[in-house]
């Protein structure tokens, strides 16, 4: 429907920002500016549609939306809104898209100033050389502080308060300066229309009528409807079945050339055939070089899922293998377990992914889920000089048979104001941290109460992140530490594998791969809340947790001695058989280590403590 | 049950459960009557008399018929026990809970420790010679030395039977949000336990025999009406709330006095909390659950009369597993609870539930 029009109106730009400073909602207000939506047809925040999909069962995920701009200067621009995934666990996702842009606009909260995830953002856009368009938000709340933000990105980023544009994405205050400074800064899209087909990649998702359906931005050439087509990393070939773009309703076009943002529908069955990341080009006389160097995005955090009923194993594994349909990077293996059953391993990009797919598979798929201690994936070196990657504890080779472990590492970025260094520093070394660099952000001349606001860099095991430790940031910074963290690389580890016993049975689910110095603490940790949690037997319970056959906490559960319905007279009966009869039916769903009855509950909170 | 502020209600109570029995009888033969739950001591002798000559009037009622009321001390004296043994009541149930005042204001109960002792002697004076005492034990706070002195308080005013209860609360208890609150410590189940234990050697030595699991009794003074309960025979029960057992149907009035009274004044049928068939499956199992609660146990030469089924063999595998954890004792055709499966009974009685 569109003609192809001069590359130069065109501007590829994406929003990058800290959680929360406002991105989704700047978003909407562009939207509603340049008139793609009403603002009576925007739902908030149109960008973040997950939920709404979720809800509305419709199945567009609006990831890049193209918006008509008519500027001061009297010509139409067209504006390709590209959405970024805003947490560190999906930073892969976020380079991929910052890939596909010219520019971004990074938004800063007024009130919290830069923040970790911010400082990574500014990074990864400028290894892009993308135009960045700084601008600070919430200028309406109360709590801005407007002069101290601007300082700190002065002094920290370097730009001089006269390039910041003050805005509200909530009352729309300063955004149509935004939308003539994108398009006078950000430089519209190179590439050549006649050089062979090269699009990159930036998401894609699953639709049950079309396949999968990949958003991308074509560099060099076109793209048109029944053009067969080839990824270079993953050399899925494909059909085109149409070719368009968002705004924000599918439209679909006849062909997308160089400069261009929007969606084909491939036909594909799976998102894992058509990743993130790689460059499409065409079957035949295809280009010669990708866009970027293609890598699928590891999991890097694993942990077991089973279903608390042993029946819904079946609908667990439709369940994710439906959900692996639209994520490519949820990784997932079957195995057993003699305490839980059948179930899955399976591997996360980081613990938020971990949730997000708990909580879709329990919401969508309506299943009751026992998820093991998140663990990271360790790579052991045997006495017989074979390397193993153990992503579950129990697969960890008996202590002897062991040459050397090695577990990733993260280095991980914390911003805070100075007075929290202290409890910071040591919580990071009590995690096995190491201590980087440390820098003051600007140079305030009224640092508040708090102090001024540092950048602390650590090298942190990846292991030590999968516990309470967002949980102990925040609240031995009273809230104000932000977080980013990025893998880099192996390191050796000295650890040990920690087992529970009950009644003197090894409960293989409960396992953990600990450093020695801690085995003592959350054995401890484990044992008391298993002692809280299991109901008292007909016989004394032990308890015990032992690295190898050295026990390094215990306790027991004393025996029952009363469990009587003890007044039962004729008006009783039917009262106290019903009673029997819950007493009955609680056995049943009971789960036995050896002869010890354990209920649902101390295996979620177990498989919960944090450590 | 209770229903407080309604006594001006009692003349037309009476009045709806004589017609009750009225309709329910059919020639019956009654062998012994409880006037039971609530507080029955609230009627006057002159209406137990009226329901006695209601029940001898309709039902052929044996001669030496147990016929038990409940009473609360403080509120009975001699001149209405003497009233009430006149009007046939053989049996008095009082609902003593403790001899520790201290326990009883924390109870809720209205009457001191003398008041419970003067009951007592009221009862004798007045010719009762079947007389059984509730204690209540498991209370917060409650010592095993105080404990001790509340039950040989209790001996020495000689009863010839004794019921013991653990404390257990409603929900809406105003003891159980006391202990929420955290006002007052909770029922600690480990003291009852041993409570209970205590109880059992010295009532035994008092020459009480433990014949249920909360019964004690001097020989032949065991309470004929709740054995009947406990062998799993029919009943019938009259008034507000009440249960009756009958051909193979447990039932329950309403517990809804308005709707009680309201169904006899206007000649309406009455309507039912509960009414349940109890097939011949639920029957066995009532039969076996409720007897193990007897010290005597289940005879499975009764069972195989009575529902012609061999019970050690269909039950082969429950009985085999609570006798291995030592609550259950198989001795010749009978099987019973153990000194140790007393206190432990649910773990098995839900053995025995159908499937």
């Amino acid at each position: 429907m569109t003609q192809a029009i001069d590359k130069t109106t065109v501007r590829n730009f994406c929003i990058i920002a800290h959680i929360d400073h406002g991105k989704s909602t700047l978003a909407d207000r562009l939207i509603e500016l340049t008139g793609a939506m009403r603002k009576e047809e925007l739902r908030e925040q149109v960008m973040d549609s997950m939920e709404l999909e979720r809800e509305r069962g419709i199945t567009i995920k609006a990831k890049a939306i193209r918006l008509d701009y008519k500027a001061n200067d009297g010509k139409t621009y067209r504006l390709n809104l590209i959405d970024t995934p805003g947490h560190v666990d999906f930073s892969y996702e976020v380079s991929r898209t910052l890939a596909a842009c010219e520019g971004a606009v990074l938004v800063i909260d007024a009130s919290q100033g830069i923040q970790a995830q911010t400082l990574a953002n500014v990074y990864l856009a400028m290894e892009h050389n993308l135009e960045i368009i700084p601008v600070l938000n919430k200028i309406d709340l109360p709590s801005a502080e407007i002069e101290r933000v601007l300082d700190e990105i002065e002094s920290v980023l370097g730009y001089g308060t006269e390039n910041m544009l003050l805005i509200s994405a909530k009352t729309g205050q300063g955004v149509p300066h935004l939308l003539e400074r994108i398009v006078q800064r950000i430089p519209p899209p190179g590439g050549n229309a006649d050089s062979p087909l090269r699009a990159l990649i930036f998401d894609s998702h699953y639709d049950s009528y079309k396949g999968v359906i990949a958003y991308l931005r074509v560099t060099d050439g076109r793209i048109s409807k029944g053009d067969n087509l080839r990824l270079m990393g993953q050399g899925t070939e494909m059909e085109v079945l149409e070719v368009g773009y968002f705004a924000p309703e599918p439209c679909p076009v006849q062909t997308l050339s160089a400069g261009d943002v929007g969606y084909i529908a491939t036909g594909l069955k799976n998102v894992a055939e058509c990743r993130v990341g790689d460059t499409v080009t065409s079957e035949s006389n295809g280009a010669a070089e990708p866009l970027l160097g293609y890598r699928p995005a590891k999991p890097m955090v694993f942990a077991g899922i089973y279903p608390t009923e042993a029946d819904d194993y079946q609908e667990l594994r439709a369940a994710i293998d439906k959900l692996s349909l639209n994520d490519a990077s949820l990784s997932y293996e079957p195995e057993s377990s003699p305490l839980l059953g059948y179930g899955f391993r399976c591997g996360f990009l980081g613990l938020l992914h971990m949730d997000i797919v708990r909580e879709r598979l329990e919401r969508e798929f309506a299943l009751a889920l026992l998820v093991t201690a998140p663990g990271v994936s360790f790579t052991v070196t045997k006495t017989s000089g074979q390397t193993v990657t153990v992503v579950n504890p129990t697969d960890l080779p008996q202590p002897h048979e062991i040459e050397r472990i090695e577990e990733p590492w993260v280095s991980i970025s914390v911003i805070t104001p100075s007075k929290f260094i202290g409890p910071l520093m040591e919580l990071v070394m009590g995690c096995g941290g190491m201590h980087k660099r440390t820098e003051y952000l600007g140079h305030s001349k009224t640092p508040g109460e708090l102090g001024q606001r540092v950048q602390l860099e650590f090298d942190m095991p990846l292991r030590s992140m999968l516990t309470t430790f967002y949980d102990q940031l925040k609240s031995r910074s009273q809230g104000y530490a932000s977080l980013d963290y990025e893998f880099v690389g192996y390191r050796e580890a000295k650890l040990v594998k920690l087992d529970v016993l009950v009644n003197g049975v090894l409960a293989d689910a409960f396992s953990r791969i600990v450093p020695p110095e801690k085995a003592h603490d959350i054995g401890e940790a484990i044992i008391s809340k298993l002692k809280e949690e299991i109901p008292r037997q007909l016989f004394q319970v032990p308890l015990q947790a032992a690295v190898g056959s050295r026990i390094v906490a215990r306790a027991n559960i004393p025996a029952k001695r009363k469990d009587v319905l003890a007044k039962c007279y004729g008006g009783d009966v039917t009262r106290k058989r019903k009673l029997l009869e819950k007493q009955k039916e609680g056995k049943r769903k009971l789960k036995q280590i050896g002869k010890v009855d354990v209920p649902k509950e101390a295996f979620t909170s177990v498989l919960k403590l944090n450590w | 049950m209770s229903y407080q502020g309604r006594e001006y209600d009692i003349p037309a109570y009476v009045n709806a459960l004589k017609k009750e029995l009225a309709l329910c009888a059919d020639g019956q033969r009654v062998r012994s009557i409880y006037f039971g739950g609530g507080t029955p001591s609230l009627l006057s002798p002159e209406q137990v008399q009226g329901i006695m000559d209601t029940v001898h009037s309709l039902f052929g009622v044996d001669k030496t018929a147990e016929v038990t009321l409940e009473a609360n001390p403080g509120t009975v004296d001699e001149p209405y026990l003497a009233a009430i043994r006149a009007s046939g009541i053989n049996r008095l149930s009082l609902g003593v809970q403790s001899l520790e005042n201290s326990e009883l204001a924390l109870l809720g109960r209205i009457h001191t420790s003398a008041e419970a002792g003067q009951a007592v002697r009221f009862a004798r004076n007045t010719g009762f010679t079947n007389l059984s005492l509730d204690l209540i034990y498991g209370v917060p706070g409650q010592t095993m030395a105080g404990w001790r002195e509340t039950l040989e308080g209790i001996i020495e005013f000689g009863p010839e039977h004794i019921s013991l209860y653990p404390l257990t609360l409603e929900d809406d208890a105003p003891l159980k949000l006391k202990i929420e609150r955290g006002e007052v410590s909770p029922i600690d189940p480990d003291c009852a336990a041993d409570q209970y234990e205590l109880a059992q050697d010295l009532m035994e030595s008092h020459g009480y025999r433990h014949y249920e699991i909360s019964n004690w009794a001097r020989a032949g003074y065991e309470c004929r009406h709740n054995m009947v309960y406990w062998h799993n025979q029919s009943y019938l029960g009259a008034g507000v709330a009440a249960h009756s057992h009958i051909d193979g149907h447990r039932t329950a009035n309403t517990a809804d006095l308005d709707c009680y009274l309201s169904a006899y004044s206007n000649n309406t049928p009455l309507t039912h909390d509960l009414n349940e068939k109890i097939g011949p499956e639920l029957q066995l199992s009532e039969t076996v659950i409720l007897g193990l609660r007897l010290s005597e146990g289940i005879e499975a030469v009764e069972i195989q009369r009575r529902f012609g089924i061999d019970l050690l063999r269909q039950y082969r595998q429950q009985v085999a597993e609570a006798v291995s954890l030592g609550l259950l004792e198989c001795a010749g055709s009978r099987i019973r609870l153990t000194r140790k499966g007393r206190l432990l009974g649910n773990e098995v009685f839900w053995r025995f539930l159908p499937e």
